[in-house]
């Protein structure tokens, strides 16, 4: 869950957003500046990198006998959401 | 009647007494076979649900009332929650409860006058949880922008699912989907859905669920109005998307949810982001920073500028020395030549003069001795110019020593940074107790933790 993860999405984006703004406001020493893109340039790669970090994946949660979870692997369900003339439409 | 008693009394002697259970029996069963099935109409009072989940309520109307037991059988079959007040039909027959010899109506079904039995339960069930504060704002909680899991409960093989497959993978290729079948229309599909929530949670990998079905009649989107559907929702440690129906169904579970979605196509659409619009933010920001950078360096430049115009570049003394020597060395050399052309004359003037070769020896050692000296002289005026010079490049380099940093650190000073991100300190306000900071002094740096903070006025 996103709990777990060291830093969210939309808060990396966000600081990305307040460093282009400092940045902008000339209120920091060249100095600070610096320091401040280099930051904003690592999160650019952090945020990039977040984007791409998973492959395509779906799964089948079902319960098992003994009523535990078990989850089915992709492949062969996938393959029911693409033609799916068959099924009974609830629309 | 007078004859009856009398017949009565009479036979007092012979009189057989009816058990009183005897009596009410005669009298229920001249009730049941004498009087047919009903629908009575009336207003409810008094209605409460025994723990045995039998309903009691009286019906009544201006003038009478009769007590109503709903038996649990008949009373679970009640979508909507009797209330006093309320208007109702009731179907069912008349008897007589033995233990109280009271006369009593047993309803099967009832149904409420006006709106239909569903319409009413929804608004009832609606208003209930409204009033616990289930659908409060404060509860709703913010979807992640970018879920990188998303898990959806629905029908397996519905075109609901297959239609939020579709959008959702053409806006984030990569996506991860986990999906928690259940069945969403028909008996059990309530529990079904509850389950499905749970095994998500329990699974906890989704960030955000997206719980829906397609359009269809009130009785098939009735699962989605059912109270174990809307509490489940808001038990689930994952925000949770609505997406039931089309755009003008409501139902129970979309005040309930996080984010109401008004259909499974715009569920997807909320949930989540497209990959290519936020590539592109991201550039944008890069750009935007980058921009912003040379903007900063570009004042500061301007800046270095003004404050050099001020202060005198330290290789113009050289520069201006260089030149003034040179200009000092070209004056030496016209001078030189336009003193030894002098010389030269003064000789060709003296040698037709002086025929004598002693003469002439004596003038040439004179003139010898005049031109070392004046080479001393030159020597002279040089190095002392150089000095000068060295002197003043001297006191320039002290000058600017004297405002370097690494020269207000010699004296003692010191420059404090966050540790968390180099910030330089400036401002108490800047860093909290126990924060870390990096103190930097003339010959090297250490690294200190704060222990208390004040601040000066």
């Amino acid at each position: 869950m996103a709990d777990n993860d060291v830093e969210r999405f939309e808060d990396q984006l966000a600081e990305l957003e307040a460093i282009v703004g400092r940045i902008d406001s000339g209120e920091l020493s060249l100095e600070e500046a610096i320091g401040a893109f280099e930051r904003g340039v690592g999160l650019v790669r952090a945020l990039n990198q977040k984007l791409d970090e998973f492959d395509r994946r779906v799964e089948v949660l079902t319960r098992g006998a003994g009523g535990e979870l078990r989850r089915s692997p992709s492949g062969a369900m996938t393959d029911a959401f693409d033609d799916g003339a068959d099924d009974d439409r609830d629309e | 009647m007078a004859g009856q008693l009398e017949f009565g009394l009479s036979r007092k002697r012979e009189r057989v007494a009816l058990t009183v259970t005897q009596l009410v029996r005669v009298v229920r069963e001249t009730l049941e076979t004498q009087i047919d099935e009903y629908w009575v109409s009336g207003e409810v009072s008094n209605a409460r649900r025994a723990p045995s989940n039998h309903l009691y309520f009286t019906l009544k109307d201006a003038r009478s009332a009769i007590n109503v037991v709903m038996f649990n059988t008949a009373a679970r079959r009640l979508q909507f929650r009797l209330e006093d007040g309320m208007r109702v039909v009731m179907r069912g027959r008349v008897s007589l409860y033995e233990t109280r010899g009271a006369l009593q109506f047993y309803a099967e079904e009832v149904e409420p006058r006006g709106l239909g039995a569903l319409q009413l339960a929804f608004e009832q069930l609606r208003e209930r949880l409204k009033q616990e504060g289930l659908f409060d704002a404060a509860l709703k909680r913010p979807l992640p922008l970018l879920p990188r899991t998303v898990g959806i409960v629905t029908a397996l093989g519905s075109a609901a699912l297959r239609d939020m497959m579709r959008l959702l993978f053409d806006r984030f290729p990569n996506l991860q989907v986990i999906i928690a079948p259940s069945a969403v229309q028909g008996a059990g599909a309530a529990a079904g859905i509850v389950r499905a929530l749970e095994d998500l949670n329990h699974d906890g990998r989704a960030e955000v669920i997206i719980v829906g079905r397609g359009g269809g009649s009130l009785e098939d989107l009735w699962p989605f109005n059912e109270e174990i559907v809307a509490r489940a929702i808001r038990r689930s440690r994952i925000p949770v998307v609505s997406a039931v129906g089309h755009e003008i169904d409501y139902t129970i579970a979309d005040f309930a949810a996080d984010l109401r979605a008004p259909t499974p196509s715009a569920a997807a659409q909320l949930t989540v982001p497209d990959k290519a619009d936020l590539r592109r933010r991201i550039d944008q920001l890069h750009g935007a920073m980058a921009t912003a950078l040379r903007a900063a360096l570009a004042a500061q430049r301007r800046q270095v500028a003004h404050l050099g115009s001020r202060m005198r570049d330290p290789h113009a003394p050289i520069r201006d020395s260089r030149q003034r020597l040179d200009e000092a060395a070209a004056a030496l050399a016209r001078a030189c030549a336009a003193q030894s052309a002098s010389r030269r004359a003064l000789l060709r003037q003296l040698a037709t003069r002086l025929t004598s070769p002693l003469a002439i020896g004596a003038a040439t050692g004179l003139r010898r001795n005049a031109v070392r000296t004046l080479q001393e002289r030159l020597w002279r005026a040089l190095r002392s110019r150089r000095d000068a010079v060295r002197a003043r490049l001297n006191s320039d380099m002290q000058r600017l020593d004297a405002v370097s940093p690494l020269r207000v650190l010699d004296r003692g000073y010191a420059v404090v940074t966050r540790r968390l991100d180099a910030a330089v300190v400036t401002d108490v306000r800047q860093v909290e107790v126990d924060d870390e900071i990096g103190v930097r002094l003339a010959n090297g740096r250490l690294l200190a933790r704060i222990l208390t903070k004040s601040q000066d006025r």
